[in-house]
C-alpha cells in the first residue's frame, strides 16, 4: 500500500529544509507521471512517507533569455514553453518538443523539470536540451552544483540527483550566429504519443558550411545520448559536402552500437535514420541550400 | 495521516474544506461536493472524462490533488448553465448531436470552454488540439468539433 503524507512548500527555502530534515520524500510537480504510478499502488514507491508538493514555489518557474545566456526554471509548463514568444523565436526546437507531449490537459499541468527528473526513456525534453549542450543546477540546503545534462541519467527512471537535492533549473548557453534546428518525433499515433523515436538536430552554420553540430536522441536510446559520430560527420562541411543519407546510416549505427540488436532494432535502425536525414534535410532547406 | 485545510472556489461558490493527502480533485468534487458531471474514466491522464478547469486551464482532475488547487479557481461542467438557461456550447453540443452516451461530454465542454475563454475564434485544428486529450469512444469526433466552432461563432465572446 502506497501511503503518504502530503506536505507543501512555498519558497525554494522551505523545500530544501524539509529535503534535509526528512527522509523518504517524493517530490510532486505537475504531477502527470507521478500520480498514475500512485494511482497504480507502483512498488517504486511504497517506501515513501512524504510527498512533497512543490507547484507553489514561485522560485522554480519562468524563462530567462539573455544575448548569450538561458535558463528555464524546473517548474515551467510545457504550455508556458509553447506560448513564450522568446522561446519560439529563439528555441523553437525547445517548443517544438513541448508541444509534442500529452496533450492540452497535459502540457498545462507538466513540467519540463518533471519531465528530466522523472527520467523516462521516451521523455520529449532531453533530445532539444542535450543537444543545447544544457546543464542542470542541483540544489540542496547545503549549495548547488551543476550537471551536465547529458550526464544526469544513469538507467531509465534513475538519475544521480541525491535525496537532498532538488532541480531547480537548466542553464544553458543561447547558440550565436546563425543556426538551425529541428525536433523529430515518431509515435504510434498522432495526438497524446508516447516517443517511440525522438530527436533535435541544431546546427551553427557560417559561410555556407556547419560550424557546430549536435544531433542528440531520445527514446532511441535507454537514457537520452548525444550522437557523437553524427555530431563529428557535420562539423565542418560545407551544405555540399553533407550527405543527408550518409548521416542518417551514421546516426542508425551509433544507437544500436549503444542498444545493441535488439528486437526492435530491425525497425528502429532505418527509423532512426530516416529521422536524421529528414532533420539534416530540413536544415539544408532552412538554410537555403538548393544542392 | 494529517488533514489539510483547502480553500476553493468552485462555479463562483466558496468553499472551505479539509481533505485527505491523497484526495484528488476529481474525488473532492465528485464525493464532496456531489458534482458528479465529472467523470472518472480512465484514472490515468488519457481519457480527459475528468476535465475541470483550474484557474482558466483545463487540467485532469484524476491528476492533480486537492491541497495542490489549494486557492483556485474552479468550474466544472455544473458552472456552464447559468439562469438565462444553457451555455451556448451545451445548445450546440445538443442541437449538432454531439452528444450519444454522454460520457465523455462534460470533458469535451470544459476543454472546449477554456479554449474559448482564450481563443474565442479558433481554427479547426486549434479546437483539435484542445479536445486531443478527450476520448470519445461513441460519437466520433466530427460532430463535436463541429459543435465547437456552431458555439464559437453563436457566443461570439
Amino acid at each position: 500500500m502506497v501511503e503518504y503524507q502530503l506536505l507543501r512548500a512555498h519558497s525554494l527555502g522551505e523545500v530544501l529544509e524539509i529535503l534535509e530534515a526528512k527522509d523518504n520524500v517524493e517530490i510532486l510537480a505537475g504531477g502527470t507521471d507521478l500520480m498514475v504510478d500512485l494511482h497504480h499502488q507502483d512498488q517504486k514507491f511504497e517506501d515513501i512517507d512524504y510527498l512533497l508538493d512543490i507547484t507553489a514555489v514561485e522560485g522554480l518557474k519562468g524563462i530567462k533569455l539573455g544575448a548569450e545566456k538561458g535558463e528555464i526554471g524546473a517548474l515551467t509548463t510545457h504550455a508556458e514553453l509553447i506560448s513564450s514568444e522568446e522561446i519560439n523565436e529563439k528555441l523553437p526546437f525547445i517548443a517544438a518538443a513541448a508541444s509534442s507531449i500529452g496533450s492540452t490537459q497535459i502540457r498545462n499541468r507538466a513540467t519540463i523539470g518533471g519531465n528530466l527528473a522523472n527520467a523516462a526513456a521516451c521523455a520529449d525534453s532531453f533530445s532539444p536540451l542535450i543537444a543545447l549542450g544544457a546543464e542542470l543546477v542541483l540544489r540542496s540546503k547545503g549549495g548547488a552544483r551543476r550537471v551536465l545534462l547529458e550526464d544526469f541519467v544513469e538507467w531509465p527512471f534513475e538519475t544521480i540527483k541525491k535525496e537532498n537535492e532538488i532541480l531547480e533549473k537548466i542553464v544553458f548557453e543561447l547558440p550565436q550566429g546563425e543556426y538551425y534546428s529541428s525536433y523529430q518525433k515518431i509515435g504510434r499515433r498522432k495526438a497524446v504519443s508516447i516517443s517511440r523515436i525522438s530527436l533535435t538536430l541544431l546546427a551553427e552554420v557560417e559561410k555556407g558550411a556547419i560550424k557546430k553540430a549536435q544531433v542528440a536522441s531520445g527514446a532511441a536510446t535507454p537514457f537520452p545520448v548525444p550522437f557523437r559520430k553524427v555530431n563529428k560527420y557535420l562539423n565542418g562541411k560545407t551544405y555540399a559536402e553533407v550527405d543527408p543519407v550518409e548521416a542518417g546510416n551514421i546516426a542508425a549505427e551509433e544507437m544500436v552500437s549503444i542498444t545493441g540488436e535488439r528486437w526492435s532494432t530491425p525497425y528502429k535502425r532505418p527509423a532512426l535514420g530516416k529521422l536524421v536525414e529528414r532533420a539534416v534535410e530540413d536544415l539544408l532547406e532552412e538554410a537555403g541550400y538548393n544542392g | 495521516m494529517a488533514k489539510l485545510d483547502v480553500e476553493l472556489t468552485v462555479n463562483g461558490e466558496k468553499y472551505k474544506l479539509e481533505v485527505g493527502s491523497q484526495e484528488r480533485l476529481l474525488d473532492t468534487i465528485r464525493e464532496k461536493l456531489k458534482l458528479t458531471g465529472t467523470k472518472e474514466g480512465c484514472s490515468v491522464g488519457e481519457c480527459g472524462a475528468c476535465t475541470v478547469i483550474v484557474d482558466d486551464q483545463a487540467v485532469n482532475s484524476c491528476m492533480v490533488l486537492t491541497a495542490q488547487v489549494d486557492g483556485s479557481e474552479i468550474v466544472t461542467v455544473e458552472g456552464l448553465e447559468s439562469k438565462s438557461g444553457l451555455h451556448p456550447l451545451q445548445k450546440a453540443f445538443i442541437e449538432n448531436q454531439a452528444v450519444q452516451c454522454g460520457f465523455c461530454t462534460p470533458g469535451m465542454l470544459m476543454s472546449a470552454l477554456a479554449l474559448l475563454n482564450t481563443n474565442p475564434e479558433p481554427s479547426k485544428e486549434e479546437i483539435k488540439t484542445a479536445l486531443e486529450g478527450n476520448l470519445c469512444r461513441c460519437t466520433g469526433y466530427q460532430q463535436i468539433i463541429d459543435a465547437v466552432e456552431i458555439a464559437a461563432e453563436e457566443w461570439g465572446v
